[in-house]
């Protein structure tokens, strides 16, 4: 008996191998529409996956952007783990099959680059959030090399504004990944927005310091559904996650308890989670999203790599001013007024009457 | 001889299974082979590297097959590594000796943090009958949030996510090494990984402490009979299994690596016990075993770069190759099959075929 089951089971095997192997033969061409004297563009992955409604997921779509775009190939591998010699391999791999424009999103890349800036020199690297340095945290930015921030703060600070504006009253919370730079830069613009709005606006949100935690990963999405279950008890009406895989845990919850009727949200972080937050059909959880627009600025170093103007050897900035952060083009759950409100603030940091702190200060965490 | 030819059937099968997937997405086999080889050997870099890869996997298949003979199943190598390599770097940050003197120091720092993380599970099971398995799953998240909690408390480096790099006093990489393996990673962890091959080899097949260990995983009722002191030998096990363990971590985290991150279990503990079935528990066999893993894990890479196939599903194929490949003790099953086909099929797989049902 048990031999005939082992016998069907390997003939089923070997049946489908040969099918299927045979229809997948034949889109192998296709796949390399690009030809082979396109560009070919780089990218290791962070921890995490490259769907991760994060950093990894934004990056990459840029780079698909350049695709359709300026028909340039692309491909991206995935670290075994996330040690400055397993980033060194990826980056070695991708460089000897001829990709020679590596873009690496991500602060734990910047011992990598430095070495891989010196090791490849004809290669080109885009780091984002990073300055590449030896382990001592002094910047060696060299001629192949683009080290780019993100003012998160500012995004915080317009994501809080309209949270305020479009709750009136109510209370917040927050969700970060682990507590490091760009989620407490988000944490901190968040709080400064929703204080904004209230001495501006005449709002009336509150934050308390206990509704104000960082889980301790970007990938527990079970514990991200659970903290948000306790603050939706705890009365909080609107979370904003800067979290990865734990906010689309946060995300989760809040679809279910949506669905059960509660008027509870959820703002998204680094790209446009509206689409993540849909119930019910068209209706979605999300507000609006505090986005870094990571996909615009990976496009524009390919553009000017294209172009021959490679900003190599500079540290750049995106923030409000030059459009490298803020909130959605569209926002369904915002009202009009909450939209202008928006931009009245958004103008008024563009011209410097708002600052926007990146430090703790007073604030929560 | 036979567990050999019964390793490489299965080493065989899974490269099948792995080539029948790259068929499935379109890729030829024999291109993805060739490129995943090329990856880990094509020069004399990617082949330190590909070495490096393997030095922990050494270690952690080690204790897992040490423990396997005296009947445990040690599932918390990851966090026995992480302990071991957490005492190492913390040696590694605060201590000011000479060279030779702090590696030593590293290292037995490193034996003694594995060793006491697998020495609970060891007490517990002897005194308590608690389960292995069970215990040194959850040593494994107890030393994820230590570490977790005391790298950023006391070691934290610029980041809040990773601790001070050590110095290269304290690293295990040698420049010698390094120049001679034109800027590989590889490290002297490669050394103390096949002493510790020898050692282990030489405990369990030498020795009457290795013999007993041996009696107590065949039978424990009998060796107890026996008048072996079989609790005393189940905690010794682990003890032993567990500095495995934590050379492992003292030789990814101060050698292939140079600080500690805080948000990971090591793979490697999991992985070795694959290595461990792989290589039927014999530390040769783990050697060679680990070897393998760490062309796969190398070359993936480089072949995931030169065809055109999505990341995940370049990890996908390594890892059916390497679930074949830990299939071992199934064929060992059909190999005894077919030697006595008429008698009847009273299996003596060993202790690892009975370890495979449970």
């Amino acid at each position: 008996m048990k031999k005939r089951k082992f016998g069907l089971a390997m003939s089923l095997i070997l049946a489908a191998g040969t099918l299927l192997g045979a229809c997948g033969g034949g889109d192998k061409d296709t796949g390399k529409d690009n030809g082979k004297d396109a560009v070919k563009i780089g990218m290791v992955t962070d921890a995490g996956t490259i769907d991760d409604k994060s950093f990894n997921q934004g990056t990459w779509e840029g780079i698909l952007l350049a695709k359709e775009e300026l028909g340039i190939q692309e491909k991206y591998l995935k670290p075994a783990g996330t040690t400055e010699a397993e980033y060194l391999k990826e980056m070695g791999n991708l460089y000897d099959a001829g990709y020679k424009f590596i873009v690496t999103p991500g602060f734990k890349f910047e011992t990598a680059v430095f070495k891989a800036q010196d090791k490849y020199k004809d290669a080109k690297f885009v780091i984002l959030d990073g300055n590449p340095h030896s382990g001592d945290f002094k910047p060696v930015v060299k001629d192949n090399t683009v080290a780019i921030f993100f003012a998160e703060q500012e995004s915080g600070f317009l994501a809080g504004v309209a949270t305020a504006v479009e709750l009136k009253e109510g209370e917040a919370g927050f969700i970060g990944g682990m507590e490091i730079p760009a989620p407490q830069k988000f944490n901190w613009g968040f709080q400064q927005g929703i204080k904004y709005a209230n001495e501006n606006f005449g709002t009336n949100v509150t934050i308390k310091a206990e509704n104000v935690i960082y889980q301790g990963t970007f990938s527990d999405s079970a514990a991200g559904g659970q903290i948000a279950a306790q603050m939706y008890d705890r009365g909080v009406d609107v979370i904003f996650t800067a979290a990865g895989g734990v906010g689309v845990g946060a995300i989760n919850e809040a679809k279910t308890r949506a669905k059960a009727g509660d008027k509870i949200w959820i703002v998204g972080v680094d790209v446009d989670q509206y689409e993540d937050g849909k119930y019910d059909g068209d209706k979605s959880v999300i507000l609006t999203s505090a986005m870094k627009k990571l996909d615009v600025v990976t496009l524009d170093m390919i553009k000017r790599e294209l172009d021959g103007k490679f900003p190599g050897g500079e540290t750049l900035t995106f923030d409000a001013k030059n459009d490298g952060i803020g909130l959605p083009e569209e926002n369904p759950n915002l009202s009009d007024e909450t939209t202008a409100k928006v931009k009245e603030a958004l103008d008024k940091i563009k011209s410097g009457d708002i600052k926007v702190a990146a430090e703790q200060g007073s604030l929560f965490k | 001889m036979r567990n050999t030819i019964v390793s490489l059937i299965s080493i065989i099968l899974g490269l099948i299974a792995g080539g029948l997937l790259m068929l499935f997405i379109g890729a030829s086999p024999v291109e993805g082979y060739t490129y995943l080889f090329q990856g880990a050997l094509k020069n004399i870099s990617r082949i330190g590297d590909t070495l490096a890869t393997a030095t922990p996997l050494i270690f952690t298949g080690l204790a897992v097959a040490f423990a396997f003979r005296t009947g445990l199943f040690n599932i918390g190598a990851a966090g026995q590594m992480l302990i071991g390599g957490l005492a190492a770097t913390a040696v590694a940050l605060t201590m000011d000796l000479s060279r030779p003197i702090l590696i030593l120091v590293m290292v037995l720092a490193g034996i003694i943090g594995g060793s006491l993380w697998a020495f609970i599970p060891g007490l517990l099971k002897a005194r308590f009958n608690v389960h292995e398995v069970v215990s040194t799953i959850m040593m494994n998240w107890i030393a994820y949030w230590v570490v977790y909690y005391i790298v950023p408390a006391n070691f934290k480096g610029g980041t809040e996510t990773e601790s001070k790099l050590i110095s290269e006093t304290a690293s295990l990489k040698m420049p010698l090494l390094t120049e001679m393996f034109q800027g590989s990673y590889i490290n002297m962890g490669i050394f103390f990984a096949v002493l510790a091959v020898i050692v282990i080899a030489f405990i369990i097949n030498k020795t009457t402490l290795g013999y007993e260990l041996k009696a107590v995983g065949f039978n424990r009722h009998a060796a107890e009979y026996a008048g072996m002191r079989v609790n005393r030998n189940i905690i010794l096990s682990m003890l032993i299994s567990g500095a495995l363990a934590g050379l492992g971590g003292v030789a990814l985290y101060t050698g292939n690596a140079s600080s500690m991150q805080i948000g990971i279990l090591p793979s490697q503990g999991y992985d070795g016990i694959a290595v461990a079935l792989l290589g039927a528990n014999s530390p040769i066999g783990v050697f060679f075993a680990a070897v393998l893993f760490g062309i796969l894990y190398s070359g993936t890479g480089f072949m995931n770069a030169m065809i055109e196939i999505p990341p995940e599903l370049a990890n996908t194929i390594i890892a059916i190759i390497i679930y074949f490949a830990a299939t071992s003790v199934l064929i060992q099953r059909v190999f005894n099959k077919f030697r006595n086909t008429k008698t009847n099929s009273n299996d003596v797989a060993g202790p690892v075929g009975k370890k495979g049902e449970s």
